[in-house]
């Protein structure tokens, strides 16, 4: 039989080996250089149409699973994104009218809308890209709840040969929310709120 | 379908050479055993023993497949020279000498039963592997010790702390077929603890309860799902009721070097899970009652460290903690903060179970809360007293209730299964004079289990199996295609392993399948190092954790070389003493930090540079309750003037916090040093998300994983920019940013 007997005062040896001594004191590390001078943080809720992930945000108008870094919208497109706060929000759309369509449609309107709101709208009679921003009452819009982002065209151009209606050329929709301290984040979490 | 057949390859192997070990140390033993008890026994005895020459391989970093293939090679070549699997003079004598016959209803129900179930837990864990652990951190380390030749400290996941003796079992395998190989090894487990409950019945002479026991027991949803994955707890169910087992046949007085295999499993069974060490102190007492000698009971408490020892020494080495990842209040160590060990504990015990009185009812039908069921029928489990009624019945009741004892620190339905074995004989038992109840019963409890069979009282989320994927199994559907289809935790490890380079590490907030690529991701809560990075990023957009709050201690100027800043007030369980930065100042002007200085503090000595650093976004915290007496101490390394300290912190510091100053004299004493303490609002300076991530990167971590439904993820999400992070992948609602290093001062 092996002297297995030992087995406990060896256990204990372990153990005993294993109580540390606390570590040595630290010098204090290399000193952080603070980033100073800037800008504010900014939210951007803008779904970008050229990634897949547009198309969980797409609530009309606009066709899913396309490739590309823009789509062709219909008449009334729209997306919906979600705010943690109300304040300082901004509409923000990229988009572009082409050539061939304008041609036959001639000067367009487009209205541009939060949650049903018109926020504003502008006239356009010749064809390249656009980007129009605006700020959002926050009277429109309600935090943690989705928020419907659209706007409208007046008149869609119609293929002749297959009847095909088209509206203008997307390539991002959505808000952005800009905090009010420049030193903070306006999407500020109570402790209440925060997981430990 | 070469994979298929690797996988099954390795496992084989494997699972022959468990046998050939453990049937070669029987021989040398002279056990004997009964032929229904030869493999379940021989290959979970066995097992112990690969398990040990597989802990040595990974301790001399020689975990090269060529060796680990020789390894198993040698081990079935030694049990052929040997022949010792044959049965020889007194064994085969008495091959079936004390076990009662089978009757043919008995054969055919059993047998038509076991092989339908059999069929569906191969087909599952032949099919590529995808269960939740078994992807992530039990084949993550397997496949971590195989490309690393051996054992390697990963301070970075507790996890790694864990005994690991099933694991160990899976190296092989996985170095041949990969993961699928290592959960069809465990599954040779949960087949051999099956076989030996159905031995059992036959060997104390209920062999209608030993057949209905096994069933009970594998046909139990959670219990077939586990054992078809890479998990361990069948692995430990197998042990510890071979331990059982070998008692049984030592109380008998067949075999009286039982005691062996008695001590190697009840070591085995720590070295598979720590909280299955209970069925050590029922084999001592077991021991000490019917021997009524001292000798016996020392000699398998020895005999079990041979095979708990090394993974106890393996936690002193690596973290100081012979018991890591737990005890770390006693064992403090820089590896594991305290307070993550309480809450962890404190969630383990509850899960979302409020009120335990539902527990039966959780662990039998529902099963959303604690994942899994054990089935209706287990409600039937309070008829097992009626066992009382026979010796045997008492022993596995006991048993089952040792093994059972610690569960209430984890309801996870799971951590039932090491009692199970125990709790389905004695229910068979009580009924194993009624053997067509007993039929109804199995069948009913095989339609509850079947994976097509929905029933209505059963929670549609619960983990089982609920379809059999045989074409998968059989690689008729290619692995990748499989996966990338019901796992999305994969594709999101392959969408880390295509775009981080090698040798960088990924912070995380939420576990990948660790299994399935080689990159090494700090899932935020799984260190004290990760869980401080992690305080980090989110002290960047939580504003009540941002530094906003001054407390100055005001004093007559003093000359001194040590000062301590000591917290008076007592916390709650989660009320943690949190410091961003400590600056001291003469006559209002602040003290430069010279590398002279040290600094340290008592508890968490290990991270108090965090306060020290100037960095607005880091904070050393306590990481335990606050209480009377923590302090922070810096000696100077030369007498200095100071009439003020300020302590940067946040408004989550606890609540009642009591600063004073002290100074120690010239024996080292401390005194307090009179004077005012001043709280007051104060700005942020620096841009805290840049802060965050640039501290990412001066540690060594580049990459992060944000998923959709993290916390904070909609802040990542919104401007990575201001954060310093460029989004370089997106997949499974998982966005996978890369760290952009701050532009270097132009020279």
């Amino acid at each position: 039989m092996i002297p297995v007997a030992f087995g406990p005062v060896i256990l204990g040896a372990v153990f005993l080996t294993s109580c540390q001594t606390m570590p040595e004191t630290y010098a204090p590390p290399v000193q952080r250089q603070p980033f100073e001078n800037f800008r504010p943080y900014r939210e951007l809720l803008l779904v970008d149409l050229g990634t897949l992930d547009a198309d969980s945000h797409i609530v009309r108008d606009i066709p899913k699973d396309a490739q590309g870094s823009w789509r062709w919208t219909g008449q009334h497109p729209a997306v919906q994104v979600s705010l943690r706060s109300v304040m300082g929000v901004t509409y923000v759309i990229d988009f572009s009218l082409a050539d061939a369509t304008l041609k036959d449609t001639g000067p367009v309107t487009i209205t541009f809308d939060v949650n049903g709101h018109e926020l504003g709208a502008a006239r356009y009679s010749a064809p390249g890209p656009y980007h129009f921003e605006n700020a959002v009452p926050s009277e429109w819009v309600e935090a943690g709840k989705q928020t419907i982002v659209g706007a409208s065209i007046d008149k869609m151009w119609v293929s002749p040969t297959d009847g095909v209606k088209l509206g203008f050329i997307l390539t991002h929709l959505g808000l952005r929310q800009e905090e009010k301290d420049s030193s903070q984040s306006d999407a500020q979490t109570s402790q209440s709120d925060a997981k430990k | 379908m070469m994979q298929a057949v690797t996988a099954l390859l390795g496992a084989v192997l494997t699972v022959a050479a468990c046998y050939a070990l453990g049937t070669l140390l029987l021989d040398r033993l002279a056990i004997v055993l009964r032929r229904a008890e030869q493999f379940p026994l021989s290959f979970v005895l066995g097992a112990s023993c690969l398990h040990l020459a597989v802990f040595a391989i990974l301790t001399f970093h020689v975990a090269y497949w060529p060796v680990l293939v020789t390894l198993l090679v040698l081990s079935i070549a030694a049990v052929a020279w040997k022949r010792a699997w044959r049965l020889r003079g007194p064994a085969k004598r008495r091959l079936n000498s004390g076990m009662d016959p089978l009757s043919m209803q008995l054969k055919i129900v059993w047998s038509v039963i076991f092989a339908l179930f059999t069929a569906i837990y191969l087909a599952t864990a032949w099919a590529p592997e995808m269960s939740p652990d078994g992807s992530g951190y039990h084949l993550g380390f397997v496949a971590r010790y195989l490309r690393e030749h051996g054992f390697v400290f990963i301070p970075n996941n507790f996890y790694s702390s864990l005994s690991e003796g099933v694991e160990l079992l899976f190296i092989p395998a996985f170095a041949i077929g990969r993961h699928s190989a290592a959960a069809l090894v465990h599954l040779g487990f949960f087949i051999s603890c099956c076989l030996a409950i159905f031995a059992y019945g036959r060997r104390i002479g209920k062999p209608w309860a030993g057949a209905a026991g096994s069933l009970f027991f594998y046909l139990s949803p959670v219990v077939g799902i586990d054992g078809s994955s890479a998990y361990i707890d069948l692995g430990v169910a197998a042990i510890v009721f071979g331990c059982f087992y070998f008692l049984e046949i030592w109380d008998s007085g067949d075999s009286p070097a039982a005691l062996v295999p008695v001590g190697l499993l009840a070591g085995y069974a720590f070295a598979a899970k720590y909280t299955a060490f209970t069925i050590l102190p029922f084999a001592l007492l077991w021991i000490a009652l019917k021997a009524r000698k001292w000798k016996p009971v020392v000699y398998v408490a020895a005999l079990s460290l041979v095979m708990a020892g090394p993974w106890v020494a393996k936690n002193v080495v690596y973290t100081g903690n012979p018991a890591a990842p737990f005890l770390n209040s006693t064992f403090r160590n820089p590896y594991v903060h305290v307070l993550f060990e309480q809450e962890y504990a404190q969630l383990m015990s509850r899960y979302a179970v409020e009120n335990k009185w539902t527990l039966p009812l959780e662990v039998t039908i529902r099963g959303d809360k604690t994942t899994g069921v054990i089935g209706p029928l287990f409600l039937l489990t309070p008829l097992a007293l009626l066992s009382l009624r026979f010796r045997e019945g008492r022993k596995v009741l006991l048993c089952g209730l040792f093994v059972l004892a610690p569960y209430l620190l984890n309801v996870g339905t799971r951590f039932l299964i090491p009692a199970l074995p125990f709790f389905s004989l004695a229910l068979a038992m009580a009924l194993a004079n009624a053997p067509p109840l007993l039929v109804l019963l199995l069948v009913f409890h095989a339609w509850a289990s079947w994976p097509s069979s929905h029933p209505k009282f059963a929670s549609s989320a619960t983990w089982r199996i609920w379809r059999v994927p045989y074409k998968e199994a059989l690689r008729k559907i290619p692995p990748d295609r499989f996966l990338r289809t019901y796992d999305s935790g994969y594709v999101v490890a392959r969408m880390v392993e295509e775009h981080v380079p090698k040798g960088e590490r990924v912070l995380a907030f939420g576990g990948i399948p660790d299994a399935y690529t080689t990159r090494e991701i700090l899932v935020s809560f799984q260190s004290a190092f990760n869980q401080w990075l992690s305080d980090t990023m989110n002290v960047a957009w939580i504003a009540d954790w941002q530094p906003t709050v001054l407390r100055s201690l005001k004093f007559p100027a003093r000359r001194l070389r040590r000062i301590r800043v000591t917290q008076m007030g007592k916390g709650d369980f989660d009320h943690q003493w949190q410091i961003h930065e400590v600056r001291f100042y003469s006559k209002g002007m602040e003290l430069t930090r010279k590398p002279e200085w040290r600094l340290t503090a008592s508890p968490n000595p290990w991270e108090i540079q965090l306060a020290f650093d100037n960095n607005e976004a880091t904070r050393w915290r306590s990481w335990q309750a606050a209480a009377p007496g923590m302090h922070v101490d810096v000696d100077f390394g030369s007498p200095v003037d100071v009439d003020e300290i300020d302590i940067e912190t946040s408004m989550d510091d606890f609540p009642h916090v009591q600063l004073r100053a002290e100074t120690a004299d010239e024996s080292g004493a401390w005194m307090k040093i009179d004077g005012e303490v001043q709280t007051s609002a104060r700005k942020v300076k620096t841009n805290l998300r840049r802060a965050a991530t640039n501290e990412m990167h001066l540690r060594g971590v580049n990459y992060l994983l944000i998923a959709d439904g993290d916390y904070g993820a909609a802040d990542f999400h919104g401007d990575p920019e201001i954060w310093g992070l460029k989004p370089i992948a997106k997949a499974a609602g998982s966005t996978l940013y890369e760290v952009v290093p701050p532009e270097a001062p132009a020279k």
